[in-house]
């Protein structure tokens, strides 16, 4: 599904942020990405999402690889995934419906067939009573939880969040967490990055570790665990 | 297809709710492509009439034979023989010194004007005249009827009525020339305005941009909205510069209407349009989507994400 074949990253005027990272992500799997904050974790993850292009080495997503993508062909990619930022990146001048509509009219959803998919959505999340607020007068977990209805209102075959828990205090941030797990059940790739060791301590699960740029425990799988 | 409709109606119904939000602003945008559009709209309107006028002039009589004051009846008969031999004519007709007379009190007296020296006088001023139309509208060939007419012995004046009209409908030539101009002038100063406002708002909604690209919408989807708000600007903008020039017209044709009712006149220009009105409407949206065209591209390109 996600493969980097000696990636490197460097950008301009500063360090290898990433250094000849190898690793490959199975569909399915539910990877942590850990590292103090410059280590690294958001280069990795703009690399899958194709918001970057590495410097040197391949990153291959469902076997294409992003280096030789058209410019044209990249927001298609980009829908095979549903991105969380730790700002949420929402929209305020519209409804948390009007939000995570947003994705469906990209893809050319309208109508009923695109308000069903918001509810279910809103109701995943657990705010279907807030369908009308505006996103600045919900809490903080709770815009956070509204971004990931937003990321998953399409249906994408990998959830990619980057320090999705680094604003939340630890109630909120069980909560999200709790929602990563349950997409992960039903069989999307989620990739978290997070520098919150706590949070993951408890789950037993795949852990992409990097320090300076390098992956340091990079294939230091639980196979047997995943398979299951 | 549904879809694509909706899709479109939502975009429309996004950009409007925006504009409502900005009424203010979008009003003075609006305002600004009415005025420039309107000041060669009026000029338009003014030649266009001015060369109906003098085409329709040229139409009709084109030259006008006047005998002398003491011609009498044969005189006029033997003209009249002249006349409908000579081969380059193609139509007059006679009007006798006494109907002219009574034409010109008639009409001093529906004028109602009381410092009319017309009702006055005792004797007929005025002689017999032929109006003639010749075959040729050529110049030479006038010029040449012209000096035959002129050697008829009882003819006082032959005049050619359409060189003023000729003359009136050069120039007028020229006007439309100069209006081409100023609208090319106006329309450059347009494009950039209304690539200078959808830049601001591209600006303004830098967050939403970067939200749709990384949530995976390809650029024509984000220029769409933009698109659009440049074509409602011009739509606006076109509707207010044809209201604009109603306007305009009605004041002018009341104080046309005192100036030619001295004259016994019915000049007056026509409120409405329609073929002028559509094209500056449409005209009026070409521009704006083209301004926004031209500035939306390269603005959504220059948004880095992240």
């Amino acid at each position: 599904m996600i493969k980097f074949d000696q990636v490197t990253k460097r950008y301009p005027g500063s360090n290898e942020a990433l250094k000849n990272a190898s690793f490959t992500i199975e569909a399915g799997e539910l990877v942590f990405v850990t590292g103090h904050s410059g280590a690294g974790k958001s280069t990795l993850l703009k690399l899958i999402a194709a918001t970057e292009k590495p410097t040197s080495g391949t990153v291959l997503i469902a076997n294409q690889n992003i280096s030789k993508l058209k410019p044209s062909a990249i927001p298609f990619m980009r829908r095979k995934f549903g991105l969380i930022f730790q700002d949420h990146k929402l929209l305020y001048d519209r409804n948390c419906f009007e939000n995570i509509i947003l994705p469906l009219h990209i893809n050319g959803i309208t109508g009923n067939e695109a308000s069903k998919r918001v509810r279910a959505a809103l109701d995943k999340v657990g705010l279907l009573q807030k369908e009308k607020a505006m996103p600045i007068t919900l809490s903080g977990g709770e815009q956070q939880r509204l971004a990931i209805a937003r990321a998953v209102v399409c249906r994408p075959s990998i959830l990619i969040a980057d320090e999705p828990t680094g604003n939340l205090d630890a109630g909120y941030a069980a909560d999200i967490m709790g929602i990563f797990h349950a997409f992960h059940q039903v069989g999307v790739t989620v990739i978290v990055a997070t520098h919150d060791a706590l949070g993951m301590s408890a789950v037993q699960n795949r852990v992409l570790h990097l320090n300076q740029g390098q992956l340091t425990q990079a294939q230091s799988g639980f196979d047997g665990v995943h398979h299951e | 297809m549904n879809n694509w409709i909706n899709q479109h109606v939502q975009t429309i119904k996004l950009v409007l709710g925006r504009m409502q939000n900005n009424a203010v602003s979008t009003f003075m945008i609006s305002l600004v492509i009415a005025v420039a559009l309107s000041v060669p709209g009026l000029f338009y309107l003014g030649v266009d009439h001015l060369s109906k006028f003098t085409n329709h002039m040229q139409d009709e009589t084109q030259i006008s034979l006047f005998l002398k004051l003491d011609a009498d009846k044969d005189a006029v008969q033997e003209v009249e023989a002249l006349l409908k031999k000579n081969k380059s004519i193609k139509d007059f007709h006679l009007v006798n010194k006494e109907n002219a007379w009574q034409t010109l009190k008639n009409k001093a007296s529906a004028a109602n004007e009381t410092d009319s020296k017309v009702v006055d006088l005792e004797e007929n001023p005025l002689p017999d005249a032929f109006f003639i139309q010749a075959k040729s509208t050529e110049p030479d060939a006038l010029e040449t009827l012209k000096q035959e007419l002129q050697n008829i012995p009882s003819v006082e004046h032959v005049r050619l009525n359409t060189e003023w009209a000729k003359r009136l409908s050069a120039l007028l030539t020229l006007g439309k020339k100069i209006i081409f101009f100023i609208t090319t002038l106006l329309a450059f100063a347009l494009l950039v305005i209304i690539g200078n406002t959808i830049r601001m708002q591209i600006l303004t909604q830098k967050e939403e941009v970067i939200v749709s690209k990384l949530i995976g919408a390809t650029n024509s989807f984000i220029r769409i909205p933009f698109l659009y708000a440049g074509i409602i600007y011009g739509l606006f903008g076109g509707v207010l510069a044809t209201i604009m020039l109603m306007l305009a017209v009605m004041a002018f044709n009341l104080s046309v209407q005192a100036l030619s009712t001295l004259y016994s006149s019915d000049f007056s220009l026509p409120i409405i349009n329609s073929d002028l009105f559509i094209g500056i409407i449409s005209f009026a949206i070409f521009i704006g989507w083209l301004g926004s065209s031209l500035a939306v591209s390269r603005s959504i390109a220059s948004i880095k994400i992240d």
